[in-house]
C-alpha cells in the first residue's frame, strides 16, 4: 500500500500544472478581491482581509481536491483500476490512497493564499495560529475529496469534469468563500450555513481567531462526509461489479 | 491453493451479455508449466474467457480456479501476473517507477534491472509511460505483469497493435521467461504465434472450444487447402469421402473441397475417373481454417459433449 502510495505521490508532483488551478488563480483572487473597500473592517472578530484569505485559500483548495478526486474517471475508463484489480492489492487501499493523495493538493494552496494575505494585508497571526488554520483547512477537504471519487467512479471522463467544476464553483460562491456570507439575503445566509464548503470554512475561520469549530458546524461537515462517503462507495461498488 | 492443482482450471463455464451468448461451456484445464494459446478470429470470446480465469467476469454457470483456489485468492497471494487487453493511459509515471510498483505489490520479486532487461526496455527506464511507442508500452505492460515473479502469466492479445518488429522483440522477451518453467496462457488471432510460442493450442470460435491439442497437430488441422472445380454436371457425392476432404460446398457448377491433404485428394479426384475442369488449389487462410473447424462443429445437436477435440484435450 506504501508503494502505491509513493507511486501516486511521484505521478502527482510531476504534474505541476494543476498548480494553476489551487496557487495561481486563488492568489490572483485573493489579490482582486481584496484590492479595495476597507479590508480592516472586522466579522466575528477577523478582519475582512483575513476572512477572505481563509475563503479564498478553502476555493483553491476545494478546486484541487475535487478535480484530482474526479480524475480517477479517467484511470477508470482507461484500464488502470481493473489492471490494480489483478495485483494483490486490495481495491480498499486504491481508494485510501486515491482520497488520502487528493487532499494534500489543497496544501499548496492555503499556504500560497496565506503568505497573499501576510504580504499584501499584513495579516499577523501567531506561528501557532497559522499552523492550525493549515491543518484543519488539509483535513476538511476529506468530504470534497469522497465527492470527487463518488464523481470519477460514477460518470465519464469527458462528464466528469465539468460535473466537478459546476459543483465548485456552486459550492464556492454560495458558501460564502469568495463573498462573507454576512453581505447575503438571510435566506442565501440559512443556504450557504448548510453547505459543507461554508463549515469547511468555517474552521479556518475559527482556528484564525483562536476559537474551536462550532459543533453545529462540525455537526454540518460530518453529515456532508457521510454522505459523500456512501455515494463514493455506491460508485465504487458499481464500477467495479464482476458482469 | 495448493502446487498440484492445475494452474487454471475453468469448468462448463457460461457467459451471455444480455441475449448474446458470449461464451458456451467452456472447459479448460490448463497444468503448471504449459505455455497455451487461445486462438481465434475476433468475437470468439477469448477476452471473456480470460476475463472469467481472472475473476472479473462471473460465470453465469459454471467454475473458474486458478491453483485450486478462487481467482481472487490467487491473485491476492501474488501468483498471477497479467497483461489486459485495455490501452492503459497512465501519465506522469516512468517505465521504472511502474515496474517498481510491480515489484513492491507482490511478496517476491526479482531485481528491477533484471526485469526491464527481461522486456528490453534497460535503455527506456527513465522514459514517461505515455511517451512510449505502442510496443514499448505494451512491454513496459509485461515488464509490470511479471514484476512480482508469478506462477501464471495470462496476457491478452498482448501483440495487438505491434509492428514487426516491436512482436518479435516481444516474443523473445517471453521466451526468456517461460524458458524458468512458468505457466503461460495468452489470447491471439495470430496462428503463427501460437505456433512460434505454445506447446499447446485452444482454438475457440462462436465462444467455443473447437480444437485443443499440441500445436503441432492444430497446425496441421487448421493449415488445409482448398481444391475447386466446376463438376461438369457431375454430381458432388462422394466428393467428401476423398482422402483429406473435412467440407465440401457447391455454388452453382462449382465446388470447393476443404482438405487437409491436398496431394492425396487431388490423386484420388484423377482415379476416381470422374470428369471436372479448371482445377485450383488454393492455401486456406487462417480464417477459412476458424470456419472449417467450426462447421464440423455445426452437427445436428449442439449439446457441449459433441464437441470434437484433438488429442490432448484432457491432459
Amino acid at each position: 500500500m506504501f508503494a502505491y502510495l509513493r507511486f501516486e505521490l511521484r505521478r502527482m508532483i510531476r504534474e505541476p500544472r494543476i498548480l494553476v488551478f489551487t496557487v495561481l488563480m486563488p492568489v490572483a483572487s485573493y489579490v482582486v478581491f481584496t484590492g479595495f473597500g476597507n479590508m480592516t473592517d472586522e466579522v466575528n472578530g477577523l478582519s475582512i482581509a483575513a476572512t477572505i484569505m481563509v475563503g479564498i485559500a478553502g476555493y483553491g483548495a476545494i478546486i484541487g481536491v475535487l478535480s484530482l478526486g474526479s480524475a480517477v474517471s479517467v484511470e477508470r475508463t482507461q484500464g488502470w483500476l481493473r489492471q490494480l484489480r489483478v495485483t494483490p492489492l486490495r481495491p480498499r487501499a486504491v481508494v485510501a490512497v486515491k482520497a488520502f493523495t487528493s487532499t494534500l493538493i489543497a496544501i499548496p494552496s492555503i499556504i500560497a493564499v496565506g503568505i497573499a494575505g501576510y504580504v499584501e494585508h499584513h495579516i499577523h497571526l501567531t506561528l501557532a495560529r497559522w499552523l492550525l488554520i493549515l491543518v484543519v483547512m488539509w483535513v476538511g477537504t476529506v468530504p470534497f475529496a469522497l465527492l470527487g471519487l463518488a464523481i470519477g467512479y460514477a460518470l465519464p471522463p469527458n462528464v466528469a469534469s465539468p460535473a466537478s467544476f459546476v459543483l465548485f464553483f456552486s459550492l464556492s460562491v454560495l458558501g460564502g468563500l469568495l463573498v462573507p456570507t454576512v453581505v447575503f439575503p438571510s435566506a442565501m445566509q440559512r443556504l450557504a450555513h448548510a453547505l459543507p464548503s461554508n463549515r469547511y470554512a468555517e474552521l479556518g475561520w475559527r482556528a484564525a481567531t483562536g476559537h474551536p469549530p462550532t459543533t453545529v458546524g462540525m455537526a454540518v461537515l460530518a453529515g456532508w462526509t457521510v454522505l459523500f462517503a456512501v455515494l463514493a462507495a455506491i460508485a465504487y461498488r458499481r464500477s467495479a461489479a464482476t458482469r | 491453493m495448493d502446487n498440484h492443482s492445475p494452474a487454471i482450471s475453468l469448468t462448463a463455464a457460461h457467459k451471455s451479455f444480455g441475449k448474446l451468448a458470449a461464451v458456451t461451456d467452456i472447459g479448460v484445464t490448463i497444468g503448471p508449466g504449459e505455455t497455451v494459446a487461445l486462438l481465434g478470429p475476433n468475437g470468439a470470446g477469448k477476452t471473456t474467457t480470460i476475463n472469467m480465469m481472472l475473476g472479473l467476469v462471473r460465470p453465469d454457470r459454471g467454475r473458474a480456479e486458478l491453483f485450486g483456489a478462487t481467482p481472487a485468492r490467487a491473485i491476492e497471494a501474488g501468483r498471477v501476473g497479467t497483461v489486459l487487453q485495455d490501452t492503459m493511459y497512465l501519465p506522469n509515471a516512468t517505465v521504472r517507477d511502474f515496474v517498481e510498483l510491480g515489484r513492491a505489490l507482490y511478496p517476491k520479486s526479482s531485481t528491477t534491472a533484471e526485469i526491464l532487461a527481461l522486456a528490453g526496455l534497460t535503455d527506456r527506464a527513465n522514459t514517461r509511460l505515455d511517451k512510449l511507442s505502442g510496443g514499448e508500452a505494451k512491454r513496459a505492460r509485461f515488464a509490470f505483469a511479471l514484476a512480482g515473479d508469478p506462477d501464471l502469466l495470462v496476457l491478452d492479445e498482448p501483440t495487438s497493435a505491434m509492428d514487426v518488429a516491436a512482436r518479435q522483440a516481444f516474443w523473445a522477451a517471453m521466451h526468456r521467461y517461460a524458458d524458468r518453467g512458468r505457466t503461460v496462457l495468452f489470447a491471439t488471432h495470430y496462428l503463427d504465434e501460437a505456433d512460434d510460442f505454445a506447446d499447446r493450442v485452444i482454438v475457440i470460435a462462436a465462444g467455443r472450444v473447437v480444437a485443443d491439442g499440441p500445436t503441432a497437430v492444430i497446425k496441421e488441422q487448421a493449415i488445409g487447402r482448398t481444391l475447386a472445380f466446376d463438376l461438369l454436371g457431375e454430381s458432388v457425392d462422394g466428393l467428401d469421402r476423398l482422402p483429406g476432404v473435412r467440407a465440401t460446398s457447391v455454388r452453382g457448377e462449382r465446388v470447393r473441397l476443404d482438405t487437409t491433404d491436398a496431394d492425396a485428394t487431388v490423386i484420388a479426384l484423377v482415379r476416381s475417373g470422374r470428369r471436372f475442369a479448371n482445377l485450383e488449389i488454393a492455401s486456406a487462410g487462417l480464417e477459412e481454417a476458424f470456419l472449417a473447424l467450426t462447421a464440423t462443429d455445426s452437427a445436428p445437436s449442439q449439446r457441449p459433449t459433441d464437441v470434437p477435440t484433438t488429442a490432448g484435450a484432457s491432459r
